[in-house]
């Protein structure tokens, strides 16, 4: 018999170190006060996976910063007359464009909607180019690799073992403030993910138009209508207990499901037509989706939400130049359109989108694409953002640079812990509370980036 | 191996029992026979549904009559079932991702009829690591799609060597991950190679982030921390490996285009777009400056084959697939050794490494536990009702090209070449508070169970032999013989449970199914029928692969 004295080593470590490691195990007061928010307020984060080319996105217009990253990029340099014109308020003396497929973003930032956060990645602490290669501060472990700095970015866990994601603390911070609400905080349109894990609340995961119903249920009440029976004994089944821990697991999202689909699909079903077009790209159609649950936050009792929504694609290791067009268009487009419909619902005040992606990518060229990096530039939409901005410091490019660790990979110079922080803050989370939601906030000097009214 | 009956437990428990007595007069009784090696219907069902697309009630009497080893003895010398000859055979469309529907129904039909089951198994199970996908820029390339499927399948059985270098070479390979058209730097341009394939073969395909135990374990240093396999250095050394290589036959590199004969034969070396200066390699080794890229590849393949993580990475990532989301660390030592040493002084024997995961005590216990077993892939639920009940199609094809939409799963479908889940993926609560792993519940969301849902109720009620007005090519189950039975309550759900679970009906799932049944009328035999299907097939039991 081998069974008996198992141990189970494919999550390293045991789950009491794993509690340990994450400071936020021990809260169990939520955030202070039990009482309900006055207000309502969303966040989306929009992820780009596979590693958005950002330098890309926001490129030095002015003709000697131009010409670095021109001689830089060399091929894949995007050509200067295209860029799309950005007035910053605040100038450090350069000026900026934006890629010719944004045309949206562009008149978002210009109309003081958007913000640019420039340079930021996963960090511990603050690093230089000295201390990367002497090794001399702790980094995030496996940087350049896809599954690893998602994770990076979805849970800021740095070098610990945690396996909650920012988002998920969020939630389980403010879980006592919104105990009336019919669904969870934190909801995705695009699959399980580390950004929602949680310790005390479960992410709801619905389709990209939202959930969908059981077919052949009905919730009639009525003893003799067979499709209620059918509803009932699929109940009961998915309620047994099991004695292995997979038909517990899976028996538990069945159970989940039928009553998620109940009572948000009835909600998103009497959920107004927008008339705010989106495109019927994938993230048009997730973002489309979200600003309908939006739309019946009331009917629903919804005082704070997380939406996660991605888009694929961003890994441009060949034909960046056909691919890059098309993928930050589609990401102005639909995050435009989702400003748009926020204007139409009147919440636009209320609703902040970000985005996210696995890393920046290599200022140089295999010949017809680029490779994993590290830092990179995000992008924070909405009526609550300090707009028509760039917060964090825009890296010199030149490749062999003060900020390039090899063929181009920026130090990032913002930490996406700060990212998180500050988005956090403007969401509820108190200034004594933003540790457990950015575990290595207290490493850098500036908790809050300041890229909100 | 041996194997405890039931009755044989029984009896030692009793002899234990009688001993506490301690009676040291009596004479001692003579030693019991030796258990009979008995396979149970259940075990038969459980062996199946780890080496087949599904167990089926005919199957499970062969291998009760033949013998586990007996059976993976024969299932070795079966020939592969292979895609690309049919897709050949098919007039040529416009467009070579109009044939994608037709890759479905080759994959569908070889694993649902092969007689190649636990080639096709493995075969799969090789498709979530070595991931390929017609997601992205391989759309186009169906041929080179069903090519690398059938290479998988090929290779099944062959060495892990043979494999790596098959799949290195692959034009969908080449495509997917970008080895293809790779070439050597260009300082003036700030052009140095692509670095996509040198990471991720190493990182999914072979040896991982960090250096492990021979039993999985990860190693740590002394401050306990891991020890990475490999840093940028060494990802940099691996790329300028990989340059030179384009599709075979073209006039040159430059013009070597994708046409239908190239993108089924591996890559061939351009000898002047290879970079001939050393190379970094892993625990210290490097490549001389000037090899060709044959030279090169050898090396570099030699390199990561010979790394100690190979036997336990792929031991793991295999037995998830095939046996239990959480093997033990002895269960993937034994693994990971037959990996390096198949008893004959062979390393990297595939057959050899199959054999050991399904005959293992830990495959095969004798008593269940309850962390034996992981969920089943959602798409092998599919498959396993199929074979279970002879599906078909008017048309005879199962070109199910929608199989992804509903089950989150399809042959080569996968979202990125990080397959539709990870092995590390543990779901919140009680799984991930007790450090273990569920794989197939990261694809098991809310959404993603309410379409298989739908999907098994569609099928059950819907997509059956008794069904009017079916598309030629709807794939539709057979319930002629539930159908002689439907009156019967108990002799219905008793066919089903034993087609589907061996028989092994909880209490609470009988109960609710024959009080569903009992509800519809004797003159409505597909309904009744089809509610017996639809309430076993979607249970929580049948998810369960135990």
């Amino acid at each position: 018999m081998t069974g008996v004295n198992r141990r189970y080593f494919l999550k390293a470590g045991s789950a009491a170190t794993a509690f340990a490691a994450c400071p936020g195990a021990a809260f169990s007061q939520g955030i202070g006060t039990s009482a309900p928010f006055p207000d309502y307020k969303a966040m989306v984060c929009v992820f780009l996976f596979g590693g958005n080319d950002s330098f890309n996105m926001v490129v030095p217009r002015s003709n000697a910063e131009y010409n670095v990253y021109a001689a830089s990029r060399q091929n894949l340099a995007v050509p200067q007359a295209d860029l799309l014109p950005i007035n910053p308020l605040t100038s450090d003396g350069v000026q900026y464009g934006l890629h010719p497929s944004m045309p949206g973003m562009q008149a978002l930032f210009e109309n003081n909607r958007a913000a640019i956060v420039s340079n930021v990645g996963p960090l511990i602490r603050p690093t230089t180019k000295d201390q990367f290669f002497q090794q001399s501060v702790p980094l995030p472990p496996q940087l350049f690799s896809h599954n690893d700095q998602q994770d990076q970015w979805h849970s800021l866990k740095g070098n610990t073992q945690s396996n909650t994601g920012w988002a998920g603390r969020v939630a389980d911070l403010i879980r006592t403030n919104v105990a009336g609400q019919q669904m969870a905080t934190n909801a995705s349109l695009f699959g399980n993910n580390l950004f929602q894990s949680a310790h005390e609340t479960i992410a709801y995961v619905m389709g990209p138009t939202g959930p969908i119903p059981f077919e052949a249920f009905s919730n009639s009440g009525d003893p003799n209508d067979l499709l209620y029976q059918q509803r009932l004994a699929f109940e009961r089944i998915v309620n047994a207990n099991y004695s292995s821990i997979y038909e517990r697991g899976f028996a538990e999202i069945q159970r989940r499901a039928v009553a998620a689909a109940d009572q948000v699909g009835a909600a998103i079903a009497n959920a107004p037509i927008l008339n705010t077009v989106f495109p019927t790209s994938q993230l048009g159609i997730q973002l489309e989706t979200v600003a309908r649950l939006i739309a019946v936050r009331d009917e629903l009792q919804m005082q704070r939400q997380v939406f996660f929504v991605a888009a694929g694609g961003f890994d441009s290791h060949d034909n960046q130049n056909q691919d890059q067009p098309v993928l930050l268009g589609g990401v102005s487009a639909a995050m435009s359109a989702f400003y748009d419909a926020t204007v139409e619902l009147g919440v636009s005040d209320a609703v902040t989108s970000f985005t996210q992606s696995d890393f920046g990518r290599t200022l140089t060229s295999n010949g017809d694409g680029t490779d994993h990096a590290w830092g990179g530039i995000q992008l924070v939409v909405g009526g609550a953002v300090r707009g028509r901005d760039m917060y964090g410091l825009y890296p010199a490019l030149a490749i062999g640079g003060p900020d390039d660790v090899g063929g181009g990979r920026m130090i990032p110079t913002t930490s996406a812990d700060q990212y998180a922080a500050t988005l956090a803050r403007w969401f509820g989370i108190p200034d004594a509370e933003l540790d457990i939601v950015a575990p290595h906030i207290d490493n850098f000097g500036t908790r809050d980036l300041g890229f909100f009214i | 191996m041996t194997r405890h009956s039931l009755i044989s437990t029984v009896l030692l428990l009793a002899l234990l029992l009688s001993g506490c007595g301690g009676s040291s007069g009596s004479a001692a009784p003579p030693p019991p026979p030796p258990p009979v090696d008995v396979i149970t219907k259940a075990e038969a069902f459980q062996f199946l549904n780890q080496a087949t697309f599904g167990a089926t009630e005919a199957e499970a009497q062969r291998v009760i009559d033949m013998g586990y080893a007996a059976w993976i003895d024969e299932q070795l010398q079966q020939p592969a079932s292979l895609q690309l000859p049919f897709l050949k055979s098919l007039p040529r469309p416009m467009f070579l991702f109009e044939l994608q529907d037709d890759r479905a129904d080759i994959w569908f039909r070889n694993v649902v009829y092969g007689n190649d089951q636990l080639r096709q198994r493995v075969a799969f199970a090789l498709s979530e690591v070595m991931v390929v996908s017609q997601l992205g820029a391989l759309i186009e390339y169906t041929y080179s799609l069903a090519d690398y499927y059938d290479m998988l399948a090929l290779n099944a059985f062959g060495n892990y060597r043979d494999l790596i270098e098959d799949v290195t070479l692959h034009p969908a390979m080449g495509v997917y991950l970008s080895m293809l058209g790779n070439e050597k730097p260009n300082p003036a341009l700030n052009i140095r190679p692509d670095e996509n394939y040198a990471r991720e073969l190493m990182q999914l395909f072979s040896i991982g982030l960090v250096e492990l135990n021979i039993d999985g374990s990860v190693k740590l240093d002394t401050l306990g921390q891991p020890t990475p396999t490999y840093d940028q250095s060494i990802i940099e050394g691996f790329a300028h490996v990989y340059t030179g290589w384009n599709y075979a036959g073209a006039p040159s590199f430059e013009l070597a285009f994708p046409n239908d004969n190239n993108q089924t034969v591996p890559m061939q070396l351009y000898p002047s777009f290879h970079d001939t200066g050393s190379k970094k390699l892993l625990r210290g080794i490097t490549l001389p400056q000037g090899q060709t890229g044959g030279q090169d590849l050898s090396g570099a393949l030699d390199n990561i084959f010979d790394h100690p993580n190979v036997g336990p990475f792929i031991a793991i990532r295999l037995i998830q697939r095939l046996v239990t989301s959480n093997p033990s660390p002895a269960y993937v030592q034994r693994v990971a050794s037959t990996f390096n040493d198949n008893g004959a002084g062979v390393r990297g024997d595939l057959a050899a490494v199959v054999r050991a995961i399904l005959l293992d005590p830990e495959a095969r216990p004798d008593i269940p536990m309850d962390l034996d077993g992981k969920l089943k892939e959602p798409l092998l639920r599919l498959t396993q009702v199929w074979r279970a009940y002879n599906a078909t199609s008017a048309s005879g094809r199962m070109p199910f090209a929608g199989a992804y939409i509903f089950f989150g799963q399809g042959p080569l479908q996968a979202p990125s070449v990080f397959n539709f889940f990870t092995p590390f993926y543990a779901p919140p609560g009680e799984i991930r508070d007790s450090s273990l792993v569920a794989p197939e519940l990261q694809i098991a969301t809310e959404f993603q169970n309410t379409l298989v849902t739908n999907y098994l109720l569609f099928q059950a009620l819907g997509l059956t032999s008794e069904a009017t007005g079916l598309g030629e090519d709807d794939v539709f189950i057979n319930i002629d013989q539930e159908m002689a039975v439907a009156a019967d309550t108990d002799a219905l759900v008793s066919m089903v449970a034993g087609k589907l679970l061996a028989g092994q009906l909880s209490p609470t799932l009988e109960t609710e199914v024959k009080g569903m049944i009992n509800r519809i009328p004797d003159t409505q035999a597909a309904i009744r029928v089809g509610e017996a299907i639809y309430f076993i097939a979607t249970s929580p039991e049948f998810a369960y692969q135990r």
